[in-house]
């Protein structure tokens, strides 16, 4: 083969691309629209101003990274709820299981992907910062 | 046996077995919600039709149906399959559904047979139930929504508890499970009806919401309160027990328990455990190292002739032994338990009666046997297990029952039983009155006849013909008579009665006299016959065995007491003993402890006595330990340890075991080998390991030489009659003063009282809850005043068990006290 058709080829596709729209996204002065199926950052729902977890441990137990730790009390109604709530995202792989066992459609995973933070313990989501994900 | 065919399969059952045991014994699954191995058939649910063909393939409950020869069923068809489902809808028609929040979600037969056949939606609408939770005691949470009608709690307290607290209420679609008039449940609070329930309507609400049934490791263990020694399942989770779980398949109770054993386990975590040792130091305990610790109480015990050693009999087998190593290692004779009394109806009393110190019967005699005598109601309190098996004894299999006692209880409502109530403290000198009359009657046994003392001890025993003896205990010479006759002639009959701290007139020379009627009466062995001794604590029998208590010249434990006022003895090694609350006379304990040099304590809780202590060690629980226990009747039990121990404690064995070292012995430093020591150098226990003790356990081999000895009987004194007889005694929440630690027992039974009998208490305008003060030579004290119909005139009872108001401020420890009594 002629020794120059490979840099000819190779060539030929810069020369393309040199016209064509780019694809790189300015992130982050531009924001990717994701999905509504997107499984990033959990939320709790609310229904009447409280969580409508019931403190199942459904979610807990279904978890394979075992990053969810739910702590049941009862209220003075007698009434099951969860005093601790909190899902550690660094363990956590999004993988929706939660979701998909909650009986009561308690808990969603939203859009938010940027998790990033400086400290391990910021990674810890209580059930207030999961509140507040409206 | 019976052939039959089942699923296709030749299978063997018994001949009344029904077809659900005979499928399950040949391994065949047939579902079931209102069956119990431990009730009578009941046929309720249907859930476990099966077609007989015989039957002209109608379908039929299993549980219900008994086997017969050539029988053909067919477990699982279409049919049967749409009828099991036609069930269930019909069961969730009214039921909430609420798995979410309900704590038997997991562990629901419901829940589970829904999911088994797939019962997704329901081809029938109507309302759920909208009935009121009882939520007014806190242990049980009644919820009767949840409530699918199967009985077995119903069944279970009138069968097996014998209390009757719930029944059918209404009709038809109406009907509920309900108390009496439809109130609160106040019962027994034994738990057996949440643990047979199948669905979550009975709930036990110390673990409410605690967590799922299977996030929970479920480990076996034995029960650390009283002398059954029933198994016990731990639901254990991060290294903290729960709960306790239902094994329907453990131990002679096949896991029934108590209010103790079921609701008493919170003492394992409680936040009050010691977590480090504790050292006096300027008059105040601090913290400090184990090193330390052990180094200073090696070189206080070291001079063994001052030093004395209590053990409380919750300790292991293998722990006694080594501590009487440990004991005579440092040349101390001075080692005891159970304040030196509770022991001596078997140590001195079965020793020299029965040539051993242990009991002829087992637990598992009491429903073989034809009729019971049972010295104190009070058995079915310290010993609530055993008093589940009298109550099958007496109700399901015909058995015969007599109580001689002090005062009226529950055993004595069992249909047919008979409870002679006699003077407080003349047991023994009514038991010496049966005796003479089983001579007089002339109903000796031959065996009994022919002992080379029985001329001896007949001539002796004349002056307690039931005529003299009458007066003195309050039953008249016809009743003591037909007693008498009716246990002699009995073809099998056996003798309990419980001993421990409170029951001070249960000692050696009641235990001789029984032992003596046992005796005449040929009922010393065999199946269904003997005598079985109930030991207050846990390893009572086991402290026994061992031989923690003092031959020849030691001192035993209350006279430790005494030579530590006479400074004999400078140094006292307690391990988990609570004398200041439990041993009889307050004052005298505590003067005795101030008194010490050296006070150094093991202990699971900061208790009373260890304010007296120089140096007070952590102990670990039995759920944190590994071990041997020996119940009544001489069951030897293995446990292991079910959760990590309490932060820095030791076990007694490890404190032990480095005091030997310490103080220049040699120790073995697991229990196994222990064991092994023990299994080798005493006959009952010869060939027990740990490996073949197993889950089952294994009884001790006794051997019996039986001697008609004549008891020392002194007649009760005569009070006076404004005074009252004090009787003190157990109840049926507590066990020692550990069970104040667990949550449950404390619930329903938080302070102490003082019971007495209604007539006296409308003679002195006294109600119930009022505050009376009761005086005795050592002492008075204040309590709450409990009415009741039980206690006969001129009695009163106080429990034991409390540390707060404890009852040795008014009791030295004789068997009835007399005290005053007033408004
Ligand atoms: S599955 Fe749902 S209700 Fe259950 S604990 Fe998780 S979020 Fe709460
Ligand atoms: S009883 Fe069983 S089926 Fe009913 S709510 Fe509870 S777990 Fe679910
Ligand atoms: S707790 Fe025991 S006594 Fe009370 S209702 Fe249940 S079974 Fe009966
Ligand atoms: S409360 Fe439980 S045990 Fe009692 S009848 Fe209802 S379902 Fe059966
Ligand atoms: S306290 Fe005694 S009777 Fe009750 S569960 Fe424990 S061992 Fe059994
Ligand atoms: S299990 Fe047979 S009818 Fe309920």
């Amino acid at each position: 083969m002629n020794p120059f058709t490979p840099i000819i080829k190779g060539l030929k596709i810069t020369l393309d691309h040199l016209f064509k729209k780019p694809v790189t996204r300015q992130y982050p002065t531009e924001r990717p629209k994701v999905s509504p199926r997107f499984r990033g950052l959990h939320a709790l729902n609310m229904s009447h101003d409280k969580a409508k977890c019931v403190a199942c441990y459904l979610c807990p137990t279904v978890c394979p990274a075992k990053c969810i730790t739910v702590e049941a009390a009862e209220d003075a109604n007698h009434d099951k709820y969860a005093a601790v709530y909190e899902i550690d995202m660094i363990r956590c792989i999004f993988c929706g299981y939660c979701v998909e066992a909650c009986p009561v459609d308690a808990i969603r995973m939203t859009g938010e992907f940027e998790l990033a933070n400086y400290r391990r313990e910021d990674f810890i989501y209580t059930k207030e910062r999961l509140l507040e994900k409206k | 046996m019976v052939n039959l065919t089942i699923d296709n399969r030749q299978v063997t059952a018994p001949r009344n077995a029904t077809i659900y045991e005979a499928a399950k014994i040949n391994g065949i699954h047939i579902p079931i919600l209102c069956h119990d191995n431990k009730l009578k058939p009941f046929g309720a649910c249907r859930m476990c039709l099966v077609e007989v063909e015989q039957m002209k393939g109608r379908q039929i409950p299993a549980c219900t149906t008994p086997v017969t020869e050539g029988m053909i069923v067919t477990t699982s068809t279409p049919d049967i399959i749409k009828a099991r489902k036609l069930v269930l809808e019909l069961l969730l028609l009214n039921h909430p559904l609420d798995c979410p929040v309900c704590d038997k979600g997991g562990d629901c037969d419901l829940q589970n047979l829904s999911y088994d056949y797939k019962i997704s939606s329901n081809r029938f609408h109507d309302q759920k139930f909208q009935h009121k939770i009882d939520y007014n005691n806190p242990l049980i949470e009644r919820d009767m929504n949840r409530c699918i009608l199967c009985g077995k709690c119903v069944r279970i307290c009138d069968e097996i508890v014998s209390f009757g607290a719930l029944t059918f209420i209404g009709r038809g679609i109406e009907t509920k499970i309900g108390c009496e008039f439809d109130e609160a449940l106040n019962c027994e609070f034994c738990g057996s009806c949440v643990s047979v329930c199948p669905v979550g309507a009975l709930l036990a609400r110390p673990f409410k919401f605690k967590a799922r049934f299977w996030a929970m490791e479920k480990k076996r263990s034995i029960c650390g309160y009283c002398g059954t020694g029933c198994n016990l399942t731990l639901g254990v989770k991060e290294g903290k027990v729960l709960t306790t779980v239902y094994d329907e398949n453990q131990g002679f109770h096949r896991g029934q328990l108590c209010v103790r054993g079921r609701f008493g386990y919170q003492f394992i975590n409680n936040e009050k455990r010691l977590k480090k040792p504790l050292i006096r130091k300027n008059g105040a305990l601090v913290e400090c190292g184990w090193d330390e610790a052990l180094q200073l109480a090696a070189s206080k015990i070291r001079n063994g002739s001052e030093t004395a050693a209590i053990a409380t009999p919750r300790l292991t087998n293998e722990e006694f032994f080594l501590f009487r190593k440990l004991m005579k290692g440092i040349g101390s004779e001075n080692f005891d338990h159970a304040a030196g009394y509770a022991h001596k109806a078997l140590t001195s009393g079965f020793a020299r009666s029965l040539g051993s110190a242990a009991s002829t019967a087992m637990v598992n005699d009491i429903q073989k046997s034809d009729m019971l005598l049972v010295i104190k109601t009070d058995s079915y309190e310290t010993h609530p297990v055993i008093g589940f098996e009298i109550n099958i004894a007496v109700k399901d299999k015909g058995v015969k029952l007599n109580i001689v006692s002090d005062k009226n209880g529950k055993l004595g409502k069992l249909p047919g039983a008979r409870t002679f109530v006699h003077l407080p403290g003349s047991e023994t000198l009514l038991i010496n009155a049966l005796c003479s009359s089983v001579i007089k009657q002339k109903l000796v046994s031959s065996t009994a006849a022919s002992l080379p003392d029985f001329k001896e001890y007949a001539k002796g025993i004349e002056a307690f013909s039931p005529e003299k003896a009458a007066s003195l205990c309050g039953i008249s010479p016809e009743e003591i008579n037909s007693l008498a006759a009716d246990f002699a002639s009995s073809k099998k009959a056996m003798i309990l009665f419980p001993t421990g701290v409170a029951y001070p007139g249960h000692d050696s020379e009641l235990a001789t006299a029984l032992a003596n009627l046992a005796i005449l009466a040929g009922k010393v062995e065999g199946e269904g016959c003997g005598l079985l001794c109930l030991p207050e604590k846990n390893n009572s029998q086991g402290a026994v065995d061992t031989g923690f208590y003092p031959t020849g010249k030691g001192l035993d434990a209350l006279s430790v007491f005494d030579a530590i006022e006479d400074g004999r003895i400078k140094t006292l090694f307690l391990a988990g003993e609570n004398p200041v609350v439990s041993y009889p006379d307050e004052a005298r304990i505590k003067r005795a402890l101030e008194k010490l040099d050296f006070l150094v304590l093991t202990t699971l809780f900061p208790t009373e006595t260890a304010e007296y202590a120089d140096l007070v060690l952590p102990a670990s629980s039995y759920a944190e330990k590994e071990g041997t226990f020996t119940s009544a009747g001489g069951h030897v039990q293995y446990f292991a340890p079910v959760i990590p121990k309490a932060g820095d404690s030791r076990t007694d064995f490890e404190i032990i075991s480095s005091l030997i070292k310490l103080t220049g012995g040699e120790a073995a430093s697991n229990p196994s080998e222990i064991f092994a020591e023990i299994a080798s150098t005493l006959d009952g226990y010869a060939g027990m390991t740990y490996e073949n003790l197993g889950e089952n356990g294994a009884f001790t081999a006794v051997k019996t030489r039986p001697a008609l000895i004549l008891p020392q009987t002194q007649a009760p004194a005569l009070r006076k009659p404004e005074e009252f007889s004090l009787v003190t005694g157990a109840l049926l929440y507590h066990n020692g003063t550990l069970s104040q630690f667990g949550e449950g027992p404390m619930h329903v039974s938080p302070e102490s009282y003082a019971e007495i009998s209604r007539k006296d208490a409308s003679r002195l305008g006294i109600k119930e809850n009022d505050t009376i003060t009761l005086t005795s030579d050592s002492g008075s004290m204040q309590l709450a005043a409990r009415v009741s119909l039980r206690i006969p005139e001129g009695v009163v009872f106080i429990p034991n068990h409390f540390s707060a108001n404890p009852v040795n401020a008014i009791w030295s420890g004789k068997p009835v006290t007399p005290v005053a009594l007033s408004r």
